[in-house]
């Protein structure tokens, strides 16, 4: 009896998965299990790993070493997983910000404003009222989200009925918002923290009913729920509710929405609003959760930041949360690089800039696929070319590597160095049209073993005994090389030409 | 001396400051144009300017020649923009995301490069005796407000001429037709036989040499050296102008002249303050004062037009597939 039941309400709870408490579990899964999902996270994953082989390179350039650098860089943002919660906190909200706003085809540029002004609202509620705990923060919170949503409300309606293009708007009150928090909290302003110090310009400190607790570690605080909880409520809203789908329909294609009768200027308003209060929620968790108090000029740029993170999550609610929490852990990992490697803190930056630049491009992907489809093709039609080819292939690796290798021991004569820069380019482009099969290998092999030669003159005059033997027997190398090519393609002409 | 009003000075310092802060803005928005009109949002400015700036250091302190830097600012933001141009022409890739990453790339590149070419942080140190030399114009010294307009960097006489050969080249020759029309309807180039794909390229190509000449201003024209993040925010500033002028030469030029005044404002209303008798009282709103232009491009923004993009723009242009 009892299992029929069971398998009845199996079937019952199949046929109608009701309620979105009970969906939500399945609904996560299936974004997970979703192709697209899966493709940009394969993307993702991919861009990560180009962009750290290419950030290789230049800490090699620069002088630095590559492998300790991304051991600390990994080792730091493991040793101390609370920061990197702490980073990612505002960086999801922000993150979430201009993604919705992208969602419905707006740019919100400006949510470092949107973030100042909620931070600003909630500093005052939580240093100058008196409210009990978990009362006192959740009220912040509102406040701030409240400021941040009107701040954003009026480009919105600006957008939405005067056609005043929200990239100018939102900046400009940005900036507006800026030097107006500033003169607030300053000394000629009402929030000016005038019993301490008298140097900078400060709130006073919040009262501890508002300080959002430390939920683990020492720097983990409650701020991160409030982040989750915005993630899944902008994934509801975006893909579960009629207003995020309005929302979606009007970001593709604004006049064929108006056509289905959506009310595209009110949709506009209401998305830019919105993202807003998220951009505000950023700025009073971080006050509340991080600084304390409300410092002017305090953000490091988490407005700027939550665009990168939008994109690196490529606008999906989750996807964001994992780019925030990706971004987090560089930066976390970075500071450890600094300390430990002595490599900048900037090569971070170097490092997400390279992420976003691969993300960009998935058909480099195609590109690289269709040239290996040609490489396999024309390996399998003529039998005696592969080997000289490959030969070429390792050699202009090599190259590359043996070139970067010693210009990254700078300070020679200019003579040397130029004409190690040089030919790391050509070999660059050397290895690049090996594997692109293309037809000027013999001048780029020339153009190489020229320079390999240049250089071992130029290494011999300076007295650089390590460049001018590798040079030399690099010259030699792709020397052999390129008789070899030549006479195979030779032995492959005459072959064609004079059939049996 | 005596007989100048204080006024008449303070309009002279307004005139320079303005070119001054303008100079940067108008060759990055100018060169953000041409990206747009043909249809390659260009966000990545910020980035460009900032690797000029700091090339145009980096190569005046290696070859002690500023001229030298000039170019090779200009070149490098070239390079810059031609990763853009390629991710965005080429591989189709989403412009706004790949500005991202090139604000984010130029960002970190430069900072890098000051710790890994001269061993320090922040600053980079002066090239001071091998700064562009100041145009003197002498019949100008004497004539009270026109003075301003002598002992200026020459960037800043090129910024005319840029913005005169924008206009020029966009409207007057077949290469600006072209540009624009893969902006605004890119099949109708191809089916005329052009090549969309590099014309976007090309047009992505100029914004970034006219973002590195900008960079390029601010770190040997107007100062001496390359400081961590020097540009502060310029590339959006001139993003927005670009916008504010409604993508056209003349319009741009205006708008960059608008902001530069804006930035420089602050700065005069200090000078005012402290030589103008009386207007003490006025230093509790510093900040109001300067808050005030912000609202202003908002206010004059929504009462003047609706903005208008090229039509192409943001739209990966694909050939249809001939088989």
């Amino acid at each position: 009896m009892g299992q029929q039941e069971a398998t009845i309400s199996e079937q019952q709870s199949d046929r109608r998965p009701s309620g979105y408490l009970r969906g939500a579990p399945s609904a996560i899964i299936a974004k997970f299990t979703d192709r697209g999902f899966q493709k940009q996270a394969v993307w993702v994953t991919f861009s990560v790993i180009l962009a750290l082989l290419v950030s290789a390179v230049i800490m090699a350039m620069a002088g630095y070493d590559a492998g300790t650098a991304f051991t600390y860089l990994l080792v730091g943002a493991i040793r101390e997983p609370d920061r990197v919660v702490q980073f990612a906190t505002p960086l999801i909200l922000t993150g979430l910000s201009v993604a919705l706003a992208f969602k419905c085809g707006l740019f919100n540029i400006g949510a470092e404003g949107q973030l100042y002004v909620g931070s600003m609202a909630a500093a005052v509620v939580g240093y100058a009222m008196a409210f009990p705990y978990l009362i006192h923060p959740i009220l912040c919170f509102m406040v701030a989200a409240v400021f941040g949503a009107l701040y954003a409300f009026v480009p919105g309606l600006l957008k939405a009925y005067r056609g005043a293009h929200e990239v100018v708007t939102t900046m400009m009150l940005s900036y507006a918002a800026i030097l107006i928090t500033s003169w607030l909290v300053g000394p000629y302003g009402p929030f000016f923290d005038s019993a301490g110090s008298q140097l900078i310009p400060q709130t006073p400190l919040l009262q501890d009913t508002a300080i959002l607790p430390t939920i683990g570690g020492h720097y983990m605080h409650a701020g991160i729920l409030v982040s989750l909880l915005a993630v899944i409520g902008v994934d509801f809203l975006v893909n579960r509710t009629v207003l995020g789908y309005e929302m979606r329909a009007v970001g593709e294609n604004e006049s064929a929405a108006d056509y289905a009768g959506i009310n595209s200027k009110r949709r506009v308003t209401v998305a830019l609003t919105i993202s807003g209060g998220l951009a505000g929620v950023a700025g009073g968790g971080e006050i509340m959760g991080t600084y304390g108090r409300f410092i002017h000029d305090w953000s490091p740029g988490l407005g700027w930041d939550g665009i990168t993170v939008a994109v690196l999550g490529s606008n999906n609610p989750w996807g964001v949360l994992a780019g925030a929490i990706f971004f987090a852990a560089l930066k976390v990992g970075g500071n450890s690089m600094q300390q430990s490697a002595h490599v900048p803190i900037e090569m971070v930056g170097v490092i997400q800039g390279l992420v976003v630049l691969f993300v960009a491009a998935p058909r480099i992907i195609e590109w690289i696929q269709t040239q290996s489809f040609d490489y396999t093709s024309w390996a399998r039609s003529e039998e005696s070319f592969p080997v000289e080819h490959f030969v070429g292939t390792s050699l202009s690796i090599g190259g590359i590597f043996v070139s970067f290798g010693l210009l990254a021991t700078m300070g020679r004569t200019f003579l040397v160095d130029g004409t190690l820069f040089t030919i790391a380019m050509i070999t660059l482009a050397a290895f690049g049209s090996f594997l692109s099969r293309s037809r000027n290998i013999d001048l780029l092999m020339t153009l190489s073993i020229i320079g390999w030669f240049a250089a071992f003159l130029a290494g011999f005059l300076a007295g650089e005994f390590l460049v001018w033997i590798l040079s030399g027997i690099f010259g030699v190398l792709c020397l052999f090389d390129l008789v070899l090519i030549r006479r195979a393609e030779r032995t492959y002409y005459i072959k064609q030409e004079v059939p049996e | 001396m005596q007989d100048i009003g204080l006024d008449i000075i303070l309009i002279g310092i307004l005139i320079k400051t303005t070119l001054q802060m303008a100079t940067p803005l108008v060759l990055t928005a100018l060169g953000g144009m041409f990206s747009e009109k043909s249809g390659v949002v260009n966000i990545g400015l910020e980035g460009m300017m900032l690797m000029g700036a700091f090339t145009a250091v980096w190569a005046t302190y290696l070859t002690e020649n500023p001229w030298i830097g000039v170019v090779a600012a200009t070149l490098a933001g070239g390079l810059l923009a031609a990763v853009h141009g390629i991710v965005c022409v080429k591989f189709k890739g989403n412009h706004i995301v790949s500005g991202t990453g090139i604000i984010l790339f130029g960002v970190g590149f430069t900072t890098l490069m000051i710790n890994a070419t001269w061993g320090v942080t922040g600053d980079s140190p002066s090239i001071s005796p091998h700064e562009l030399p100041k145009v003197n114009l002498p019949f100008l010294a004497d004539v009270p407000i026109l003075n301003a307009f002598s002992q200026m960097s020459p960037i800043i006489y090129m910024m005319f001429i840029v913005a005169i050969l924008a206009w020029y080249v966009m409207y007057k020759t077949p290469f600006g037709l072209r540009l624009r029309a893969a902006g605004e309807d890119p099949s109708a180039l191809d089916t005329a036989g052009v090549n969309v794909e590099w014309m976007r390229f090309i047009g992505v190509f100029i914004s970034g040499c006219l973002a590195g000449l900008g960079g390029a201003y601010l770190s040997i024209g107007f100062n001496t050296l390359f400081r961590k993040l020097m540009t502060s925010g310029r590339g959006f500033i001139a993003l927005a102008a670009l916008i504010f002028g409604n993508w056209t030469p003349i319009g741009t030029f205006l708008a960059g002249m608008f902001f530069g005044f804006l930035n420089g404002l602050p700065n005069v209303i200090q000078v005012a303050i402290q030589i103008w008798p009386g207007l003490e009282y006025l230093q509790i709103y510093v900040d109001w004062i300067a808050t005030l232009p912000y609202f202003l491009v908002v206010v004059a923004l929504a009462g003047i037009r609706k903005s208008i993009p090229p039509k192409g723009i943001a739209k990966p242009y694909e050939k249809e597939r001939k088989q």
